[in-house]
Formats: structure tokens, sequence, C-alpha cells
């Protein structure tokens, strides 16, 4: 089984749109399970110094794969979050 | 119909639709025809009670929908579309360059006010330090798109460009200054990661195709429509009573001079909410006779609103907190009595 890390990066206490895309990287995953591919979701708190560390300034919401950003400031739908998400699975 | 002319097809749609929203507020230009409610004191005066919020509503939203739906369209495309990563990757690496990109750039990024502090806080501790941090702040909720927009519509460009201007200067001016003092410096130190930038390498934003990008900035000024719209609404009715009741001759006496301008600062950070309704209800008493200083003054209050202080002084100490409300608020009386007597309007 293949195992994908997801980060949803966004202030604490989560604003909607942070909410929003986690429901959507939620859904993803769900659809992924089917597939084999197990996906570990973390919130992440955009203002703590690790994160800042990690990634430097980000816009709120942000999504990272693998340890890398590929979405920020936007909502993506599940279907995108699908296909990034077995992009990086391969 | 393949994948590609269908995408095409949605593309053209939705840019039809951004052509008709932009053709309609130029079309209303042309014509001369204005987004400000009509109504006088005097139509409003003479109805009963519970009729004032209806006939000014029914008065405000027959002129001002295209204007709404022109600056929420508008913030959605450009929220969308502005290079977030570009600006992000060069907010944390210099000083100099930090307030520059806090200065041109925070209006466009912050149409959604829970992005700010967290950007706040970015900045803080990435490398660009205290300063670039603070002036992103105050620049942000003073000049946001849709502030703008609204403010140019409805009560004149003139005013909406002397309060960028202003909201510049005062932002860049507190920046540097709390920058300089013991207790910037203090929380600055507390704060910064050593060597944060090298990390941009780990971002790989991904596009998506064009279509889904427009449909998702119209979905995102949607979603502005829907968080501010219902406060706007409230802000409204009480404007309605503000423009029925509230005498010529008191906002003539309190609202214009030296003292209009100290009164106007004052209430303009408790009173400010952000949801525009701190510009219908400037226009409001301009209408009834405040100064053009004044009404500067006023607009300008948003930096030290509470709520904002209170999730900024999580991160900076309260002293930080107090000295740019402090900076903002004398920003706010220096520039309304400069534009005041400048225009002869004071």
């Amino acid at each position: 089984m293949k195992e994908v890390k997801v980060e949803v990066i966004g202030p604490e206490p989560p604003c909607m749109r942070c909410q929003a895309a986690k429901k959507a990287v939620e859904k993803a995953a769900e659809k992924l399970k089917q597939a084999g591919i197990m996906v570990n979701i973390e919130k992440v708190n955009i203002m703590s110094k690790n994160v800042v560390q990690k990634y430097g300034v980000l816009i709120s919401p942000a999504i990272a794969i693998n340890d890398t950003v590929k979405v920020m400031g936007r909502v993506p739908n599940p279907e995108e979050v699908e296909k990034l998400l077995r992009e990086a699975a391969k | 119909m393949d994948e590609k002319t269908k995408r095409a097809i949605r593309t053209g749609i939705i840019l039809a639709f951004i052509f008709i929203v932009v053709g309609l507020l130029v079309y209303s230009r042309v014509m001369a025809y204005s987004f400000a409610p009509q109504l006088k004191q005097a139509d409003l005066h003479g109805l009963p009670l519970w009729q004032i919020p209806i006939a000014y509503l029914i008065d405000y939203f027959s002129h001002g929908w295209i204007c709404l739906l022109f600056a929420f369209t508008v913030a959605g495309l450009i929220y969308e579309f502005v290079p977030k990563e570009a600006i992000t990757k060069y907010m944390g690496s210099s000083k100099a360059l930090g307030y520059g990109l806090a200065l041109v750039m925070a209006p466009f990024l912050t149409v959604c006010s829970c992005t700010m502090v967290p950007l706040f806080g970015g900045v803080l501790y990435a490398g660009a330090g205290i300063g670039p941090a603070i002036t992103f702040l105050l620049m942000a909720p003073a000049a946001n798109i849709l502030t703008i927009l609204l403010t140019g519509e409805m009560i004149s460009w003139e005013v909406a460009g002397v309060r960028i201007i202003a909201s510049a200067t005062v932002a860049l001016a507190a920046g540097i200054i709390i920058s300089k003092t013991p207790w910037g410096k203090a929380v600055e130190k507390e704060h910064q990661i050593a060597n944060a930038a090298s990390a941009s390498a780990k971002i790989e934003i991904v596009k998506p195709p064009l279509d889904e990008r427009l449909l998702a900035a119209l979905k995102f000024a949607g979603y502005l429509a829907k968080q501010i719209l219902p406060f706007f609404l409230l802000g409204l009715i009480a404007v309605s009573y503000v423009s029925a009741f509230l005498p010529e001759d008191i906002v003539g006496a309190y609202l214009t001079g030296v003292a209009g301008i100290l009164i106007a600062s004052v209430l303009g950070g408790p009173l400010y909410t952000p949801t525009l309704v701190e510009v219908v209800l400037g226009k409001a008493m301009w209408d009834l006779g405040m100064s053009k200083g004044a009404l500067l003054s006023w607009l300008m209050g948003q930096p030290y609103d509470v709520a904002n202080a209170l999730a900024v002084s999580r991160i900076a100490k309260w002293k930080v907190v107090l000295t740019y409300m402090f900076i903002a608020w004398i920003g706010s009386v220096i520039f309304g009595l400069l534009y005041g007597f400048l225009t002869g309007s004071l």
C-alpha cells in the first residue's frame, strides 16, 4: 500500500476557506483508499515556526503534498486534489 | 464533445460574463449614472419608521448593484490571478523589497481577512522582520480592492486616491518607526527564524486550466459576497436612520473643522467593520455636510480596529500594537488636516 502525506496549512482556529480545502482533501483521500493509496492528512498551523521555517511565507489555505507546497491561497476541488495525490503516489 | 472544446466553451461563457459586468460599469460611467442613493433627508424623514430602511435599501440597490457586482467580480479575479508564490517568495528576502511588496501587494492579497494575520506572522518570522510586517498589516485593510472600488464609485475617485496615498505613507512610517523602537526589535528578535529563505525550494505551485481558474475566481467572488453582504445590509439599515434623522446642523457643527477631523478619526476605529459599511456611512455623513478632511480621517480609521489588534497582539506584544494604533491615528489626523486644508474643505 502506498502512502502520501498531506499537510493542510491554515490559521488556528481554522478559517472557512481552510476548512473547505481540508474537506476537498478528505474527499479525495476517501476515493484513493479504494485504489490502494493511503493518505495521511494533517492540519498544520500556518503561524507555527516549524511551518514558516519549512516553507517560508505562505498564503492560507495551502496544501503541501509530501513536503512540497502544491496549492496556495485557494480552495481546490476534490478532483484536482485527487489527481495531485495520484501523481505523488506514483 | 471532447474535453478541450468543453473547456474552451466554459472559458468563453465565463469571459462573456466578466465582459458584461465590466461593460455595465463602463456604460453607467458613460451615461454619468450615479451609484449612490439619491433620496434626500427630507424624503426619508416623512416616512413611517419601518419604511425608512426599505425605501433606503431599494434606493441603494437600484443604483448600487452594478458597483457591488463589479467590485466583487474584480476582487475575485485579482485574487485568483495575482502571482502569489512570486510575492511570498520575495516578501521574506530583504528589508527594502519587503516594504515595497508589503505596500504594493497588500491590497490585492487580503480581500479575505483570514489571510491577513497569518501573512503578518509569516513576514515577521521569515526574515523581512517587524517593519514590513507592520506595513503590510496596516496597508492591507486600508486599501483593499473592494473598499477602494466602492469608495471610488460611491464617494469619489479623488477621495479614493488620496486614501491610498495617505494609507501607504502612514503604513510605511509605522513600519519604519516600530522597527526602530526597542520593543519592536525585541519582538523581531524573539520571532525571527534563521535561514528560512532557503525554504522556497519546497514550493511548486500547480496551476489548473484557465476555465477552472476563472470559475474559482467567480466562486471566490461569491464567497466574499456571502461573507460581507449580510453585514452590509444591516449596516445599510443603520445608515438609513442616520440619513433620515441625523440633523445637518449637528454634522455641520461637529464634523467640520479641526475638531471634526479629531472626532471623525476617533470614531472611525471603533466603528469600523470590515464590511464596506464605513464607505456608505461616510457618504451619508458627507452628504449631510461633513468636511472632506473629516471624511478622509473617518475612512482612514480602519487600521486600528479592535478585532485586528487582538489577533496581532497574540504574536506581537501589546506595546507594538499600541504604537502602531497611535501612529495610524496620528496619521489619519495629519492627512485629514492636510487634505481638508488643500481642498479648502476643512
